[in-house]
């Protein structure tokens, strides 16, 4: 039987990468904000989307599950919980609305939805996969974003305590990646950008990152840049 | 005479944290849900710091008591057993009152210059994990590394950042999460503590971490973070016998 797996933020970026890997060989769910018309033609096909804003935690977990429950998925394999936002700025100019979505979004998101899931991931002896960042360790830029991912770090660090023997957690901590969610924080990298990841090489790490036997993972920049291998869409012999 | 600003200041560290400025001749201005508390502060505002409308209400009476020589952000709640078996709404107010409503008060505070001395309270978690408090550790983690990330962007506003990490006190509040059997006489004493801190913050010190026992803690937690996560399962997360929240 396929592998029934859940990503959700799996529309775009490392989520969306994520899911074409992931296509071949499991069933998804996937999950973003965009209306399931907006998006049909970029999900792999097969795949089941819920439209669920993770910036709003409580209703996204109620849309999730729902979900889940209309696919028949009492048992759940793996569930990457990859949505995230966040932005640049001067920390003290930085709007609490703004502030209140990135910690949402980031850390009680996928708290919320850890919760929800553990009766559905134990069924399996499933795996639970939180996507933090290197941010995690803090970011003057990227004050709150920082903040919200050191949140998740230090949440898997517990849960994966509690569930030992029951549901393996993991954290992976991506590096800088070209999925365009630095321009859409307003951050221009400038010549760093050159150096990001693409989504589908970030993908390819975190997809051997998933599969491998530690606890927490950090994918910093050496990593790819030793590994600059085209993803689809790439050009080759670049 | 020069103000100071303290949140969680009727009880627990934060009344420590109260009196010890007022010791230190500072007018004391203490944020709290509860009414009640230390004589010592000049005045109080209440408000539940863990509902966003009434955050949203108090911030512009915070930000006109000041300006604040020192701001001490140091409202906590605590959330303990087993993680899945707490409430979601629990979990909402928690990360309300220990991470969101800290960093916003920060940010307000800085941003109109009100504030010289600013200190968040973490948790020794930060350098140890906590399994049995799953969520409090992740809302201390994300404080932790705020404070870390602003240090330098609010150092140009010249403001400086202090992290506190203090280990279990002699609170209530230690007592109504620690675990069953936990020795209440190790656990180290607020006014001790407070002092600490607050030297630390207005010496402008990066970071605090209280007391020797905590110290060597955050060390070993430093040096072999899983194995000391995974001891505080056996001390902790084992031994708690009901969720508390």
């Amino acid at each position: 039987m396929k592998k029934r797996i859940l990503v959700t933020g799996g529309t775009s970026g490392i989520g969306l990468a994520l899911a074409w890997r992931l296509t071949p060989t499991a069933d998804l769910l996937l999950t973003g904000r965009r209306a399931a018309a907006d998006i049909r033609d970029l999900l792999p096909e097969g795949a089941a989307y819920a439209a669920a804003d993770q910036a709003h935690p409580e209703a996204a977990t109620v849309t999730i599950a729902e979900a889940l429950a209309e696919l028949g998925w009492d048992a759940l394999d793996l569930a990457v919980l990859n949505a995230g936002l966040g932005r640049v700025g001067d920390p003290a100019a930085e709007a609490p609305e703004a502030l209140r979505e990135t910690l949402d979004a980031n850390l009680l998101g996928p708290i919320l939805l850890s919760r929800m899931l553990l009766p559905r991931l134990e069924a399996s002896r499933g795996k639970l996969v939180l996507i933090g960042s290197t941010a995690h360790r803090g970011a003057p830029g990227f004050a709150s974003y920082a903040a919200s991912k050191a949140g998740l770090n230090g949440f898997a660090r517990a849960l994966a305590e509690e569930w030992r023997g029951r549901v393996e957690v993991r954290v992976i901590h991506p590096g800088p990646t070209a999925t365009g969610m630095h321009q859409r924080a307003g951050h221009d990298p400038g010549r760093a950008g050159r150096f990001f990841a693409s989504p589908e090489t970030m993908a390819a790490l975190v997809e051997e990152a998933i599969a491998a036997r530690r606890a927490a993972t950090t994918i910093p920049f050496v990593r790819f840049l030793l590994r600059r291998k085209p993803g689809p869409g790439a050009r080759v012999g670049r | 005479m020069k103000r100071a600003l303290v949140t969680g200041g009727a009880g627990g560290l934060g009344a420590a944290l109260v009196a010890d400025l007022a010791a230190r001749g500072y007018a004391v201005v203490s944020v709290d849900r509860a009414e009640s508390g230390t004589g010592e502060c000049v005045s109080r505002i209440v408000c539940d710091l863990a509902e966003r409308s009434e955050v949203d209400r108090a911030l512009p009476m915070i930000a006109d008591a000041g300006p604040f020589d020192v701001v001490v952000l140091n409202a906590g709640v605590s959330a303990t057993g087993r993680f899945e078996n707490v409430p979601a709404e629990a979990y909402r107010r928690l990360m309300t009152v220990n991470a969101e409503t800290p960093i916003l008060m920060a940010a307000r505070l800085v941003n109109a210059g009100a504030v010289r001395h600013l200190c968040f309270v973490s948790s020794l978690s930060h350098f140890t994990g906590y399994p049995g408090a799953a969520v409090y550790a992740a809302s201390k983690d994300a404080v932790a590394i705020y404070a870390r990330s602003v240090r330098k962007p609010f150092a140009r506003r010249r403001v400086s950042v202090t992290l506190a990490c203090p280990g279990p006190l002699r609170t209530d509040h230690a007592a109504r999460h620690a675990p069953a059997g936990a020795d209440e006489g190790r656990r180290m004493a607020p006014e001790a503590a407070a002092r600490q801190i607050l030297d630390a913050t207005l010496a402008g010190r990066r970071l605090v971490v209280p007391g020797e026992n905590a110290r060597l803690f955050a060390l070993a937690g430093r040096l072999a973070p899983a194995a000391v996560t995974r001891q505080m399962r056996r001390l902790i997360f084992e031994r708690l016998e009901k969720e508390v929240w």
